[in-house]
């Protein structure tokens, strides 16, 4: 027997004694996504952090999506039903529509089957793994707090102010700015759009000449503040940090223009999503939400989100 | 003619490989996931799961044949699918009553398909890809506008029975149970055919598809009959909505998008002729058993859902080349 399968028999009896001394081997998680990794990276990242939790603890999971991506309903209904029928303890699930799943769901639990919610809540009870945006927000705002002068002028961009992640991304952009005695001068909606953020960028620089520094709550308006900037002949006074972590932004970040994007981490919220799952079959309890974090992209790692 | 007999039993052959061979396909297909999937497939709840989910692919699939007898196609019922779901859970949710509510799914799917009809005939748009073509984006189109492009959740419990109720079959195990949507997929097999082989209009129908000129002089009226299979199209895919509503408990805007090519994809498999009068209904039911079980079978061995567009893709076309080996043979020397 090799040092390797021995360390794996120890964690493997460590666990089972923590789950009760359920037989691991049997244990079969399924992470039901609403588009496929072959299709989306994001959930490429998802299905690799599930992946590698199963080999990590020893257990079987299982990474699907329906062959119609977002759109396939239907065949994510079936799936479900599928995967209850192979026996599986839980599932960790981005649902297609956040009403059509109910049933099967309901379905799910009542023949004791455990789950939690990933990237999208269905409307019904249940722990939800997913990016909190105020906190991720922060991360951006601190990246220019550390990068400016303190009682520099700085202005946020905000996305569509009417929608739940527009309110939580301005809201953890301001306070993480004024937190470390920065001056916000403007906040000012682009509705997440790179053309209405250009204008609204010129029409700041116009009454803040002195800015230093902007938050934007998308890329897209990252970019398009960084148009108006390049026209204004500004590009080297005014940082700016974006969110999303898209490929654009981070070749703009490899070109030294934007300096930063917050980006979520789909892979952790797969390995979260098996962890919850498991947690739920020990008997836990656990909260009607968890954040997966967010991470900073800049000029060091920004080649891996191109 | 030793030369002549050996041609005749190989016509012979062909004949029962189209007649038969979708069947033999079904229980191939059933008895290779036994092997590989012992534990799982013969199990009553996935065997009651694959009956959950080809529901509304078999009443697409049944209107779409009866529509292909005509040598016609109708490309709109996905979208007829999801405009009755919509606008019946829109009226259960305002509370109008269930006697009522109920019948907004298959109304709204004759009225779409009399849609496509009357283009066919007072129109006269030159072939039903057109029209039906037409609606498949209008009829989203709408759909999208009267939700706003978001679902109604709350469809009351009567109205889902047909989709979600279950009969308790205790001799299956703990939640052993037989989906009432079995139920309804038989009585409308039952009842279409009898319609078409029992019926005059039925049989005008395989007439018009086999030679509408023909159909035509000896006095079929060949609009009367096409205003009836579109309009029965529709029925079916409005009772699919019907079902989609019952199975999730909601109007939801991305409903049957790309369902019509799978209900398309069943008949053609299940043996019926594109170019019209020729199929059974039973043999409909074994295509849409084909897919259901691919779907189901890839599913329980984890495989990505992509080989199974790849894999209809292929059977689609194995299918229709039984047909063309069969003509050719038919032809004779």
């Amino acid at each position: 027997m090799t040092r390797h399968t021995l360390k794996g028999l120890v964690a493997a009896a460590g666990l089972a004694a923590a789950f009760g001394g359920a037989a691991l081997a049997d244990t079969r998680v399924a992470v039901i996504m609403s588009d496929s990794g072959s299709a989306n990276p994001f959930w490429a990242a998802v299905t690799k952090g599930a992946l590698d939790k199963g080999a990590e603890l020893g257990i079987d999971v299982a990474a699907v999506a329906p062959a119609g991506g977002e759109t396939d309903v239907a065949g994510q209904i079936a799936m479900v039903e599928d995967q209850i029928a192979k026996g599986v303890v839980g599932i960790a699930i981005a649902p297609a529509d956040t009403a059509a799943l109910v049933p099967v769901l309901e379905q799910a639990r009542k023949r004791g089957v455990h789950v939690v919610f990933i990237d999208k809540r269905a409307d019904m009870p249940g722990t939800y793994i997913g990016t909190n945006n105020i906190p991720a927000a922060r991360i951006g705002a601190q990246h220019i707090c550390d990068n400016v002068e303190s009682g520099s002028e700085v202005a946020v961009l905000q996305g569509i102010v009417t929608s739940t992640t527009g309110q939580h991304r301005a809201q953890g952009g301001r306070e993480g700015l004024l937190d470390c005695g920065l001056n916000l001068v403007a906040e000012q909606p682009a509705d997440w759009d790179a053309g209405k953020a250009q204008t609204a960028t010129e029409n700041i620089l116009t009454a803040n000449p002195d800015l230093r520094a902007i938050f934007a709550s998308n890329d897209n308006m990252a970019l398009g503040a960084i148009e108006a900037l390049r026209t204004a002949k500004m590009l080297d006074q005014v940082m700016i940090v974006g969110f999303d972590g898209n490929p654009n932004a981070a070749e703009s970040i490899l070109k030294g223009e934007l300096a930063a994007s917050v980006a979520q981490r789909p892979a952790v919220m797969g390995a979260m999503g098996v962890e919850a799952v498991l947690k739920l079959v020990a008997g836990e309890e656990l909260p009607d939400e968890i954040d997966t974090g967010a991470e900073l992209v800049t000029k060091e790692n920004a080649e891996s989100y191109r | 003619m030793a030369v002549r007999s050996a041609e005749e039993a190989a016509r012979r052959r062909l004949r029962m490989l189209e007649k038969y061979g979708v069947f033999g396909m079904v229980l191939l297909m059933a008895v290779v996931l036994a092997l590989l999937q012992p534990d799982v497939f013969l199990s009553a709840q996935n065997l009651t799961n694959v009956l959950r989910q080809i529901a509304m692919n078999a009443l697409l699939a049944l209107g779409l044949y009866v529509v292909i007898l005509t040598a016609g196609i109708d490309l709109s019922v996905g979208s007829i699918m999801a405009l009755a779901t919509m606008l019946l859970a829109m009226a259960d949710v305002a509370g109008w009553p269930w006697p009522v509510a109920i019948l907004v799914g298959p109304a709204v799917g004759v009225l779409c398909g009399l849609v496509n009809g009357f283009g066919l005939t007072v129109l006269r748009l030159p072939h039903p890809f057109i029209m039906t073509l037409g609606t498949l984006y209008t009829l989203r189109g709408v759909t999208n506008l009267v939700s706003g492009g978001r679902p109604v959740s709350g469809v009351s419990d009567t109205i889902r029975f047909l989709g979600s109720g279950e009969i308790p079959m205790p001799f299956l195990g703990k939640f052993g149970s037989v989906p009432v949507s079995a139920v309804v997929l038989l009585v409308c097999y039952a009842g279409t055919a009898y319609f078409l082989n029992r019926m005059s209009v039925g049989r005008h129908i395989f007439a018009v598809g086999g030679n509408p000129q023909a159909a035509r002089v000896s006095g079929i009226d060949v609009n009367r009959i096409l205003l009836v299979v579109y309009g029965m199209s529709g029925f079916f895919a409005g009772l699919a909505g019907l079902l989609m509503a019952g199975r999730t408990g909601a109007g939801f805007p991305n409903a049957g998008i790309g369902a019509e090519l799978d209900a398309i994809a069943a008949v053609i498999i299940g043996g019926a002729s594109f170019f019209g009068g020729r199929g059974t209904v039973l043999g409909v039911f074994a295509g849409v058993l084909v897919m259901g079980l691919l779907r189901n079978g890839l599913n329980l061995m984890d495989v990505s859902a992509f080989w199974q567009q790849t894999l209809i893709g292929m059977i689609v076309v194995g299918a229709v080349f039984v047909d063309v080996l069969r003509r050719r043979a038919g032809r004779g020397p």
